[in-house]
């Protein structure tokens, strides 16, 4: 049974209705987020020939919209801060199809830097956060689950998009391909027209319910938003003093350098043990299948009264099961091996996913959390660019693929002990600071008893 | 070895004689082994020289069969004399003469045709074929008579991938074409490319036209680049890598559209965006007005409805330590 509705946002939240539409646009939103900049990859090698450049220099197209979109968190917060998700939505997906269409009439590799890397990841940026953020209104005793199945959008829109740009690519090249797929980004906009801002129906159970299960949110009333400065409306850096986002974004920061890469050499490090081209692609679709199923039930999972109350340990779990996945994929033989790879990878893979940004709602509430994932972006931006060429470079300087599966599942098996580690104490002294917040209120009560008490005894003498 | 080695044991006897006093490399792959040419100092002739020279190799390959069939691929680079041998082991069953004869490509070599005894429990049969030409390149195959066969597969180096569906580009675009040879394969001498004129081929002279083609050589890659392209450009084009005994070909379609065909599903698309946005956007402000309707006189009704339906809600979800005050 999941916990109660009450949360303190302020209001009930409606977890259901409207909000199931809000997962579907959540989910095309954050798929297209995740899936575009990957799914491009399929027109590389010819528009590589047709500007006459290297791979990397085109490779670069994917890292900049991707570092783009990570880059633009902040500003993206502020935007949804000030006007709510769904106009925010609406033009970034105005702008991913505006870099799109622009790109295809494309004449330098610059051109296409700033049209699809730039544009287009500002658009996704303005894309995700919003999405990530609505769910929150939405949602509280079903959030893991909201949540879940809102992250499964990136391997099913990845899924559908990478035979939908080969298809496209050999009827119409890859400027047509553009300008379609610009077309059908722009359908980001029908996704954020959904995105109604939710009602907020005034929640009118007292104040010591909401102390009894709100997870590891601080008890402490939150810190209200006239007080601020102008400056720390905007970028919160009050957050940086917050115990659980500290250790949210210090163990991000060190799992982002393993996470993508084995993702990216999958398909090679089976090439490279002789495999075919077509297995090899295939077993990408094997990953990218198990990582389609296992988000949502890890949602369901997530929400379950045994797992939601200590949903960080689940989390930190699932961070060194990576860890543990990738220390052991040198150790399987041959190609069988490596479907059981992929398949337990992409357990891990969607396990994460679907948790990454559930446990940051659960850690700063869903108030602050536009602005919390807005900082966790632009600071994850590093390790996410980095982690594949340096995985690349060991590879490269060693010549063989398992000293780089070890160095990453290194990348992830720390943060998970660490999490689990951290998060021990940290919901240890969350449940000492609710019990003296709980003890403070009864005394408050008592005292507002006593004084009712002898309001009502001297207006009773009074009376008399 | 590799695993279809298994099948079939190759002994590969090469006897190689020179007329020049140089070293050469040889490489034995898989299937096939390929002859090449050393490091020359002189620089070779353009095109292949028509009248007969003297062939400046000799090579020899052999097959031991150990079933029933078997085929040898061998790649041939420059002009050699080929010594093809086969030998099918006999058992206690064998005849002691029978009957084989060669074919080229299906045809029987009717000159070939002799009797083989058997000796020393096999039979054994050596003959040489002078391979100049694209003409000599081809299926020779060995019968012993009706039950063994071995074949030769004769060919010059093939082409790596390439891209078997039409590259499409656009009218006033350019395109560059790319085809290349492995890796592994030796060097043409050079690349020409052909474009498809009903049934001939054409060659592309790229210092002829220099502002419509362009050809860049770059050892075992070529490409092609063609400027200012029009639908008249659309076809079949052919890239061949020129080696001592034949040219290789490999071809590709190109198919060069106007801007309007992509426009159109783009169009479509823009449609269904806008028609979908403005249905839900609209349905929103219908429904918010039915509710501002009827709700301004029961306004404070609604939010109270919507709030106990909200904690009753909360109620059948909490645990018991849930306390209504």
């Amino acid at each position: 049974m999941p916990p109660p509705a009450t949360s303190n946002l302020g209001y009930t939240p409606p977890d259901g209705g409207w909000g199931w539409v809000i997962v579907f646009s959540a989910f095309i939103s954050i798929g297209f987020s995740y899936a575009f900049p990957k799914s491009l990859t399929v027109f590389f090698k010819e528009i590589q020939e047709y500007f006459s450049v290297s791979y990397s220099e085109i490779a670069w197209v994917s890292s900049v919209m991707l570092a783009t979109m990570y880059a633009a968190g902040p500003i993206s917060s502020v935007l949804v801060n000030r006007y709510g998700s769904r106009p925010v939505v609406m033009v970034g997906g105005l702008l991913v199809g505006l870099g799109m269409v622009s790109a295809s009439f494309g004449t330098t590799i610059v051109h296409l830097y700033l049209c699809v890397g730039v544009i287009g990841g500002f658009g996704l940026a303005f894309n995700l956060q919003p999405s990530l953020t609505i769910i929150g209104t939405y949602f509280h005793a079903k959030r893991p689950l909201a949540n879940g199945l809102a992250m499964t959008g990136s391997p099913v829109v990845l899924f559908t998009l990478a035979p939908l740009n080969q298809f496209l690519f050999d009827s119409f090249g890859w400027r047509g391909s553009f300008l379609i797929l610009g077309g059908i980004t722009l359908n980001c906009c029908v996704a954020g027209s959904l995105m109604r801002p939710v009602k907020k129906t005034v929640e009118s159970t007292p104040k010591e319910e909401a102390l009894e299960f709100n997870g590891p949110e601080e008890a402490a009333p939150e810190v209200s938003t006239e007080s601020q400065s102008c400056v720390q409306r905007f970028i919160d850096i009050s957050l940086f003093k917050h115990r659980g986002f500290l250790i949210y974004l210090v163990g991000n920061i060190i799992l982002f350098f393993g996470f993508f890469a084995p993702v990216v050499f999958l398909a090679p490090y089976a090439k490279h043990q002789g495999i075919d081209e077509y297995s090899a692609a295939f077993l990408l679709s094997i990953f990218a299948l198990s990582d389609m199923f296992v988000r949502p039930a890890t949602g369901f999972a997530g929400n379950t009264k045994w797992v939601r109350p200590k949903i960080q340990y689940f989390f930190a779990f699932a961070v060194s099961y990576n860890g543990v996945c990738h220390l052991l994929c040198p150790l399987l033989p041959g190609y069988a091996g490596l479907v059981v790879y992929a398949v337990f990878f992409g357990l891990a893979f969607g396990m994460l996913s679907a948790l990454l940004f559930e446990t940051l709602m659960d850690l700063v509430g869903a108030k602050r959390f536009s602005t919390a994932v807005g900082l966790c972006t632009i600071i994850e931006c590093g390790p996410v660019l980095l982690g594949p060429p340096i995985s690349g470079a060991l590879v490269d300087a060693f010549g063989d693929y398992k000293y780089m599966y070890y160095t990453c599942g290194v990348f992830m098996l720390v943060p998970g002990i660490f999490f689990f580690i951290m998060h021990y104490f940290n919901y240890k002294k969350l449940d000492e600071e609710k019990h003296k917040a709980a003890v403070e209120m009864r005394t408050a009560e008592d005292t507002v008893h006593l004084n009712i008490g002898q309001k009502d005894k001297s207006e009773d003498e009074v009376e008399k | 070895m590799s695993i279809s080695c298994m099948h079939f044991s190759c002994q590969l006897l090469l006897l190689l004689s020179f007329h020049r006093h140089v070293n050469t490399n040889l490489s034995v792959s898989e299937n096939s082994t390929f002859i090449t040419e050393p490091p020359v100092e002189t620089p070779e002739p353009k095109t292949p020289p028509l009248a007969p020279l003297t062939p400046t190799q000799t090579a020899q390959r052999s097959v031991v069969l150990t079933g029933e069939n078997h085929t040898e691929k061998i790649e041939v680079v420059n002009p050699v004399i080929l010594n093809l041998e086969c030998v099918w082991p006999g058992n206690s069953k064998s005849l002691p003469n029978i009957t084989g004869y060669w074919t080229k490509d299906g045809q029987t070599i009717e000159t070939s045709y002799s009797n083989i005894p058997l000796e020393n429990d096999r039979y054994r049969l050596i003959k040489e074929f002078t391979i100049m030409n694209e003409e000599d390149l081809g299926i020779y195959s060995y019968l012993f008579g009706p039950k063994a066969k071995v074949e030769f597969i004769l060919a010059a180096p093939h082409l790596g991938e390439v891209r078997d569906k039409p590259i499409v580009s656009y009218v006033g675009d350019s395109v560059v074409m790319l085809c290349k040879m492995d890796e592994k394969k030796p060097q043409p001498i050079s690349w020409n490319w052909y474009i498809q004129n009903g049934t001939n081929k054409v060659q592309i002279e790229s210092d002829a036209n220099a502002h419509k083609y362009k050809i860049t050589n770059e050892g075992k890659k070529t490409k092609l680049l063609v400027y200012n392209l029009t639908e008249s450009d659309s076809g079949v084009y052919y890239c061949g890598a020129v080696y001592g005994v034949a040219t290789s070909m490999g071809h590709m379609q190109l198919r060069v559209i106007t801007y309007y065909e992509p426009l159109k599903p783009f169009i479509g698309i823009l449609a269904e965006v806008v028609v979908l946005v403005a249905v839900i956007l609209l349905y929103e402000k219908t429904g918010s007005r039915k509710h501002g309707q009827s709700g301004t006189e029961e306004n404070t009704d609604q939010t109270n409805n919507l709030s106990h339906r909200d904690n009753d809600v909360a109620e059948g979800h909490s645990s018991t330590r849930q306390r209504k005050v």
